[in-house]
């Protein structure tokens, strides 16, 4: 499966798949395969201390230039790295908001006091981060965010509710799209915040997913505050500066995250072939179907990885999140198919889910957030192919 | 592989050889019996481009480019559905440069000089299977029929599948010798031309090889890039009119519903070149990754170019469905690239089998 790479890039998956088989061992031996999609609740404390240990070893924002903390790793090792942390099993990242959205987001648009701030602990691991954006009546239509930013003294105080937001119940801080200007319209008059989240003026309620399980929360803010020197870009400028968020988003992750669907379509493999359900015609098709479809994303990857030295161009991104978020849904699918009457009941417990049960139904997430399917057609109709709005 | 200033060039003389020569309104003004063969057209392209050889080794008198530079002049053609004999030439001619055989270098060498042309000949009519055996004089004859063989008529030099004690092997048939019958069929898809061809002790020089596993490896990667060229083609033409087109005092293409249809199509159809891309380097390496990456290259790509094609003519309208305008030529090609040399599900078993699921 793996990309063709010089030998440069061969000695760093060495370096990295030799940590991580001696990482994750003794205490930390329980979180393989804990964390991620469907599974956020799990070892949230453990998780949390494998964070400081990864950032400690300096495996935390390993793409970022050496002067702001990083190794300065090329593309093709970014996407190794991403490669051999599903390969080995590493647990869902409690740390990758702070790393993949805010960190590039102060290295873009942050002042050199922001970036020294708070890019440290990032870094190490130390500060945990979610993102406050969707509200009850701005999903994909972002620039709908109500929520209240108004000066006062030195800072801000703000009052609104967030919804949706990820992991809000373990993070330090949380990045906030709020209105500054009451007058103001739509992407106007918004700016971008960093707000501590705790505080009495934010209240985190969770919310139960499909899985019944909770990874994303309600969040209130009731007088929440922050100082000035916590708003990036500039008051007003929050529009600018969360849709480079948001570029970052549909990034380099998902070219690596190849590894993991592949550990999940073996998986799915093994039980057919377990079941028999690999005898049916139907199925094995629609496995096949899986296989070639995984294929021709991975040399969808090779290929943008070879036009691009440093980065995903956006356009290129919204065509691989709509191909990965297709694949993975129907994935989900075939998954409970060919767990077959067995995938019907939970494995114990009120609602204690199988591998299977958990990927048909957190895949359905896969083609909402992040920009869902619909709002990427838009995107590639319009910016890609010139269609009139 | 060359320089990519070298291929930027390359690929504009032959673009601009094309839109002198080979307009697609040309093509809808050749009728029906006279369509699906530019013989004409083939002849300069060999005389002032050199066509017929571009991947025969210089030492044989060729242009000796790689098989991904070769494919890159195969693009210019397929994606203007220029009907003639280059994309099994191209495949026969690579197949034949790495066979090291006496009878493939010589036919290499005349290829380079008299600008042969080749069909490649693998579908076998139902309860005829091709076989070969030896004679007294220890030459080889061939006796079977071959169907669905692409411009079969009218090609100097066919390569034909047969077996030989049970053992499948490649042998190259001259096209006008005694024992070949070759029966004119006409073609769903007017950008090509079909033969049934009938061998009947027909002599023949066996150019084995790396064997037919890898003519057809070669044929499938070859037919995945003339299929995402065409596709792509086809999808810009659409997008092209779905910008000027109004109804509802609006142009077409700002309906969102039609927007998604697009975006849809451009996504499968990245997926598809991302693919023929990858299976244009395999295919070059000669690796074993191969004979997995070209079953799946040519079903995944011709599916994208059939899902493009078919949508073409819907989102044209009526105008889709006529022989007025191309997108049925696309439509046509389309399917034929599905069906050619094995199906989709054909294939995709295939893929399966040696991927071990
Ligand atoms: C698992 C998960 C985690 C999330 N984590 C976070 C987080 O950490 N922080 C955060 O801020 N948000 C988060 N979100 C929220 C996510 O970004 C939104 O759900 C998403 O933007 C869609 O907004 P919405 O839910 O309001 O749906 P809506 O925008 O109301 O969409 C409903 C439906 O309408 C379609 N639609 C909307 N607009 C259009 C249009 N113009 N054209 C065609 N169709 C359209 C949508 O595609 C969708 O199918 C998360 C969501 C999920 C599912």
């Amino acid at each position: 499966m793996d990309a063709p790479h010089a030998a440069v890039d061969e000695t760093f998956r060495a370096e990295i798949r030799a940590w991580l088989a001696r990482g994750l061992t003794g205490e930390f031996a329980p979180l393989i395969g804990a964390g991620g999609p469907g599974r956020e609740h799990e070892l949230i404390d453990l998780r949390a201390a494998w964070e400081r240990t990864l950032g400690a070893a300096g495996w935390i924002g390993i793409g970022w230039p050496v002067a702001a903390g990083g190794r300065g790793a090329s593309l093709a090792q970014q996407v190794i790295f991403h490669e051999e942390y599903a390969r080995a099993g590493a647990p869902g990242r409690l740390g990758h908001m702070g790393e993949q959205l805010l960190g590039p987001t102060l290295l873009a648009f942050g002042t050199a006091e922001q970036q020294k701030r708070f890019l440290p602990g990032i870094l190490s691991g130390t500060e945990l981060w979610c993102q406050g954006y969707s509200e009850p009546g701005a999903g994909s239509d972002l620039a709908g965010v109500r929520t209240r930013a108004e000066r006062s003294g030195d800072g801000y105080v703000l009052n609104g509710q967030k919804v949706w937001t990820s992991l809000a119940h373990v993070a330090d801080w949380c990045f906030v799209l709020a209105r500054t200007d009451p007058g103001a319209e739509r992407h106007h008059g918004l700016s971008y915040l960093l707000v501590p989240m705790r505080q009495t003026g934010v209240q985190v309620r969770p919310i139960v997913q499909i899985t019944g399980t909770s990874e994303f929360n309600e969040v209130f803010f009731d007088d929440a505050r922050t100082g000035s020197e916590n708003l990036v870009g500039g008051e007003g400028a929050g529009w600018r500066v969360a849709m480079g968020t948001l570029g970052f988003e549909r990034g380099v992750s998902t070219l690596g995250q190849q590894i993991g669907f592949e550990r999940e379509l073996n998986t799915v493999i093994d039980t057919a072939r377990a079941n028999g359900s690999l005898q049916d015609p139907d199925i094995h098709s629609r496995i096949v179907q899986a296989w070639i479809g995984l294929k021709v994303m991975r040399y969808t990857a090779v290929r943008t990885l070879a036009s691009s030295a440093d980065g995903v161009p956006g356009l290129e991104a919204s065509i691989s999140k709509l191909q990965w978020a297709n694949w993975h849904r129907d994935l989900g699918e075939l998954a409970i198919d060919v767990a077959g009457p067995e995938g019907l009941v939970a494995v114990g417990g009120a609602y204690e889910l199988s591998d299977a049960q958990t990927l048909f139904l957190f895949s359905r997430s896969d083609t909402i957030y992040g920009g869902s399917n619909e709002v990427q057609r838009n995107i590639i109709a319009e910016r890609l192919l010139g269609l009139p709005r | 592989m060359s320089s990519l200033d070298e291929q930027r060039e390359m690929r504009r003389t032959v673009a601009e050889f094309l839109d002198r020569q080979a307009d697609p309104a040309r093509l809808r003004t050749l009728p029906p019996p006279a369509d699906g063969f530019d013989g004409e057209l083939w002849r300069r392209a060999v005389v002032e481009l050199g066509v017929g050889a571009l991947v025969v080794p210089e030492s044989a008198g060729g242009l000796g480019l790689t098989f991904a530079d070769g494919a890159l002049v195969l693009t210019e053609f397929s994606r203007r559905l220029v009907p003639g004999p280059l994309l099994d030439t191209m495949v026969a001619t690579a197949f034949l440069s790495q066979v090291d055989t006496p009878s493939g270098a010589a036919l290499l060498r005349r290829t380079a000089l008299e600008g042969l042309s080749f069909a490649i000949a693998t579908e076998e009519v139902a309860g005829a299977v091709g076989t070969g055996r030896v004679t007294e004089t220890g030459a080889w004859q061939l006796s079977g029929r071959k169907r669905s063989v692409v411009h079969g008529a009218e090609v100097d030099v066919l390569l034909v599948t047969a077996r030989v004690d049970g053992v499948p092997a490649v042998f190259a048939v001259d096209g006008a010798a005694p024992g070949v019958s070759r029966i004119p069929r006409a073609g769903l898809d007017h950008t090509r031309r079909y033969a049934e061809v009938v061998l009947d002790g027909a002599p023949a020089d066996l150019v084995d090889g790396p064997g037919p596993g890898r003519l057809l490896d070669l044929m499938w990667v070859a037919l995945a890039v003339d299929s995402v060229a065409a596709a792509r083609q086809c999808l810009e033409q659409t997008v092209a009119y779905l910008k000027v087109r109004q109804q509802f005092g609006r142009p077409i293409g700002s309906f969102q519903a039609i927007k998604h249809r697009c975006a849809d199509m451009a996504v499968t159809l990245a997926g598809a070149e991302a693919t023929a891309q990858y299976a244009v380097q395999a295919a070059q390496g000669g690796g074993e990754e191969l004979s997995v990456v070209a079953p799946l290259a040519k079903s995944v790509c011709a599916d994208a170019f059939m899902v493009v094609a078919a949508e073409a003519v819907q989102l044209h309208g009526g105008i889709g469905f006529t022989f007025e305008h191309e997108a049925h030529l696309y439509l046509k090609h389309a399917k034929a690239n599905q069906q050619l040399h094995g199906s989709g599900a054909q294939l995709r078993r295939e893929v399966g089998r040696l991927a071990g699921i």
